[in-house]
């Protein structure tokens, strides 16, 4: 009885910290933009030459005579009903704008989150278990190459490669239907991945030598337990741990570094909306995406919590000893 | 017309990043003009097509006729939009939803309306539409890109069933010609009224007379056309069924998609593709007419290029021919003044031959300019030159400028800014504060000199140095008022004399439209006209 609340009270701290990171970051990135140099105004009447009057027109059309203060409770009383403005560039709603473009970084994300999952956690595994060999050995130098490589190379790489010369794979657009889509965010999907892929089997294949080197390990092995069960049992599980802390973080991350590789294969997602609207200082989308991707990291962050104990009994033990 | 941000995003997407291409035809005189040549008109169309894709370096923002200042919502909307009056590839103007026009008084236009026109929606153009069109440049509320142009209208009234007059403060010689572009544009009253702020967004379109009509707007993605079978004029009838334009920021991407067969063309190619693109088995680079000059803006007249001397010495100094043949893709002519030649078309031979005779000259000679600069005692001091880093071209064009002005004895500093700060340069006073001088490509959008030299009058918010002369305002001032094209030319031709004796801007070179088609299609005609003529109509299959 005790325990469980106990267990709802820190629920309950848990979602107050989360909502208090947001608030946080709301305001963080309402005044960092209105710091910045340049004036929305003269942004939207685009280099035309526009009278005074016509500027405090569009100051006053757009609220930016207002206080700051007010600017932003009137900005959060709108985000807190779901309404993130209208986009001062694309004249829709905020919503409406992201919501378009949403379905192709998700999926963009989500198959690259597959491939550093699988490929990487599964290279690692090899690379550990394999120590010393060639097969090891030619795992790390690619892994250094993986890692090394900016994204955009390797998407100009494939591109050229399997798209243009070989003609494989669409080098431009979203598709329509679903295997059209997932041909066309096949290119995209491995430039996007292959550093994160990179970090992950290194991670992987450390964290996995660690647990190997474990007195318990060797001394399970001395037993004559099954190798298979081993490792199962006692590296993975325990290695798992800082893998997928590590892999949810890179993939949460990549939400923002999704743009590069949305340009370079003609792809609409957040990402590339991202980089025009900071270009265009049209406020209101930015400051959508960024609170977008901040709640995606909280969100992610505590699914690895609430995760951690699942995979890891010794830290569900920890926490209710305390 | 005033279209500096929009000019410079385009630079920005025209010209890729990446390494140097040099030229892309060596030809051994020197001269650049055997390198190119310009294409009136593609072969013409075999016959009808499904559909074609065409790309665009940005995703127009709106394609409401009163935002529509920038090359992405233009190239889209001319195909769609009709004005009153229709500029052509070859640069001369035509009647078009106004089948005639009148100029009763030097301040007054009558527009007798095209009869048994229809809108996309099926209802018939009448001279109301025309009205309600025009009205709302005026309108502080919409806050119009244009307004500038009706800075002189007084009124727009309908005169008759079919007739619109427009009646001046005073007389304007570039009113009527502006009907031909942006300015002009008609749009059903009715849709205006109902689609109020989703007028021209992903969600409300547009329905106006146009060979093609707006089909669907996937935002991020793509804008789709359709044919439409009412439309008025059997000559401009659309060959192609639809026309997907495809929105793709990054140029080398453009590029690759042009190889692959992806898209079908595009206008603006990126300067150092040309090379690769002319060898290309995936389709044909074609040049065509443009109004577009690059011009280093002086920025700062209090400065040490506040003397006409060291103006005139920097602007001998930079070597004009090697900007072209390695930042230029070698493609275009050194600039002789701040506009083409062909915004000339309407002035008399003998005004023009007069006028070229008489021009002031500025060949390369880095020995005199030195000279001239030592008169004016500026050794050593610092000038700052704005760039932006995004494409080849403009780093060119910058040191080229930057190894001038230490030629000549000054200090130059480059300051290379982020795109975006880059375009507030033509906004924002403040932001040019401290720099002496910056790159724009600047373009007319109607055939007269008049719409350049009107942003050099004293107190225009393009004349970004501050440049003031009183000979010049006189002679923009009676070039606006004189429609006489005799006269006007004579007042254009002594405003050009002033502005390159006294050279607020430095003009560096022409630029002609490129413009690459794919083996399926052809029939377009290369010129700057894309911007306002319905080019798509054209476009056929090839075989």
């Amino acid at each position: 009885m005790k325990r469980t609340a106990t267990r709802a009270l820190g629920g309950l701290r848990r979602l107050a910290g989360m909502a208090t990171t947001l608030l946080v970051t709301s305001f963080l990135v309402f005044s960092s933009l209105y710091l910045a140099p340049g004036d929305p105004a003269s942004f939207l009447v685009r280099g035309r030459s526009a009278s005074p009057q016509e500027l405090a027109e569009i100051r006053r059309q757009y609220g930016f005579d207002q206080p700051f203060l007010v600017r932003y409770g009137h900005w959060l009383d709108q985000v807190l009903h779901g309404d993130f403005g209208r986009s001062y560039i694309f004249h829709q709603d905020v919503s409406s704008v992201i919501w378009s473009r949403l379905p192709a970084t998700l999926l963009l994300v989500g198959v690259s989150a597959l491939l550093i999952a699988v490929i990487g956690i599964a290279a690692g595994m090899v690379g550990a278990l394999r120590r010393g060999t060639r097969t090891d050995s030619v795992l790390m130098l690619l892994v250094t190459v993986g890692a090394a490589a900016p994204a955009f190379v390797v998407a100009v790489l494939l591109r050229s490669q399997l798209g243009v010369r070989l003609g494989w794979f669409p080098t431009i657009g979203n598709g329509t239907g679903v295997l059209d889509r997932l041909h066309h965010v096949v290119l995209p999907a491995v430039a996007l991945s292959v550093t994160f892929m990179a970090l992950v089997t290194r991670v992987t294949r450390s964290a996995m030598l660690e647990e190997l080197g474990r007195e318990h390990v060797e001394v399970s092995v001395s037993r004559g337990t099954p190798r298979w069960t081993v490792i199962r049992c006692h590296v993975l599980r325990n290695a798992l741990g800082p893998i997928v802390t590590v892999s949810a973080l890179l993939i949460s991350g990549m939400l923002v570094s999704t743009s590069i590789v949305e340009t370079a294969f003609g792809m609409s997602g957040v990402g590339s909306l991202l980089v025009q609207s900071v270009n265009q200082m049209d406020f209101q989308v930015v400051q959508a995406i960024v609170l977008l991707v901040v709640a995606a990291f909280v969100v992610v962050n505590a699914l690895v919590d609430v995760a951690h104990p699942l995979i890891d009994p010794r830290v569900a033990a920890a926490g209710s000893a305390r | 017309m005033r279209r500096t941000a929009g000019t410079f995003l385009t630079v920005a997407a025209v010209f890729t990043t990446g390494a140097c291409s040099g030229t892309a035809h060596s030809d051994k005189g020197g001269s650049t003009s055997a390198a190119y040549q310009l294409t009136d008109r593609t072969p013409a169309a075999a016959g009808a097509l499904d559909s074609f894709s065409w790309s665009i370096y940005a995703e127009p923002t709106s394609i409401d006729y009163a935002y529509a200042f920038d090359y992405p919502p233009n190239q889209i909307l001319s195909n769609v939009c009709e004005s009153l009056l229709r500029w052509n590839p070859d640069l001369t103007t035509s009647p078009n939803l106004a089948s005639s026009y009148r100029n009763p008084t030097p301040t007054t236009w009558v527009y007798k309306i095209r009869p048994h026109v229809r809108f996309h929606d099926g209802t018939v153009l009448t001279a109301h539409d025309v009205v309600a069109s025009l009205r709302r440049h005026l309108d502080p509320a919409v806050g119009s890109a244009w307004a500038n142009s009706f800075r002189n209208v007084k009124s727009i009234d309908q005169s008759g069933a079919l007739e619109v007059t427009v009646r001046l403060k005073k007389p304007d010689s570039t009113f009527n010609q502006e009907m031909a572009a942006g300015p002009g544009t008609v749009e059903s009253a009715t849709t205006l009224a109902e689609q109020g702020k989703d007028y021209g967004s992903p969600k409300g379109g547009v329905n106006c007379t146009g060979p093609f009509s707006f089909g669907s707007w996937n935002p991020g993605q793509s804008l789709v056309l359709k044919k439409f079978d009412g439309y008025w004029n059997p000559k401009l009838e659309a060959k192609a069924g639809r026309v997907k334009f495809v929105f793709l920021s990054d140029a080398t991407t453009r590029v690759s998609a042009f190889q692959s067969g992806e898209v079908d063309g595009g206008w603006m190619v990126p300067t150092d593709s040309y090379a690769q693109l002319r060898s290309s088995q995936a389709g044909k680079l074609y040049f065509g007419r443009n109004t577009t000059v690059a011009d280093e803006v002086v920025g700062d007249l209090k400065g040490p290029l506040g003397d006409t001397r060291v103006r005139r010495a920097l602007l001998m100094a930079i070597d004009r021919e090697g900007i072209v043949k390695a930042g230029a893709g070698g493609v275009g002519e050194v600039a002789g003044s701040l506009v083409t030649d062909n915004v000339w078309n309407s002035a008399p031979a003998a005004t023009r031959k007069a006028l070229l005779e008489d021009l002031p000259r500025y060949p390369y000679d880095p020995a005199k300019a030195e000279k001239l600069a030592k008169q004016a005692g500026v050794r050593g001091q610092r000038i700052t030159i704005a760039t932006s880093p995004l494409d080849s071209q403009s780093t060119i064009t910058t040191q080229a400028v930057a190894q001038a002005a230490k030629d000549i004895g000054l200090d130059p500093k480059i300051d290379t800014l982020p795109p975006e700060k880059y375009s507030t340069l033509f906004t924002d006073p403040a932001a040019r504060k401290g720099i002496d001088l910056f790159l724009t490509f600047w373009y007319t959008s109607i055939t007269d000199p008049l719409d350049m030299y009107t942003s050099l009058e004293t107190g225009a918010s393009t004349n970004y140095g501050g440049w003031s002369n009183k000979d010049f305002d006189k002679a923009v001032e009676q070039a606006i008022g004189t429609y006489e094209p005799a006269a006007h030319a004579e007042a254009n031709a002594r405003a050009q004399r002033i502005a390159l004796r006294e050279l607020p801007w430095l003009p560096l070179h022409t630029q002609p439209v490129s413009v690459f088609l794919g083996n399926r299609i052809t029939g377009v005609r290369p010129s700057i006209a894309y911007l306002y003529y319905p080019w798509a109509a054209e476009i056929g299959a090839k075989r």
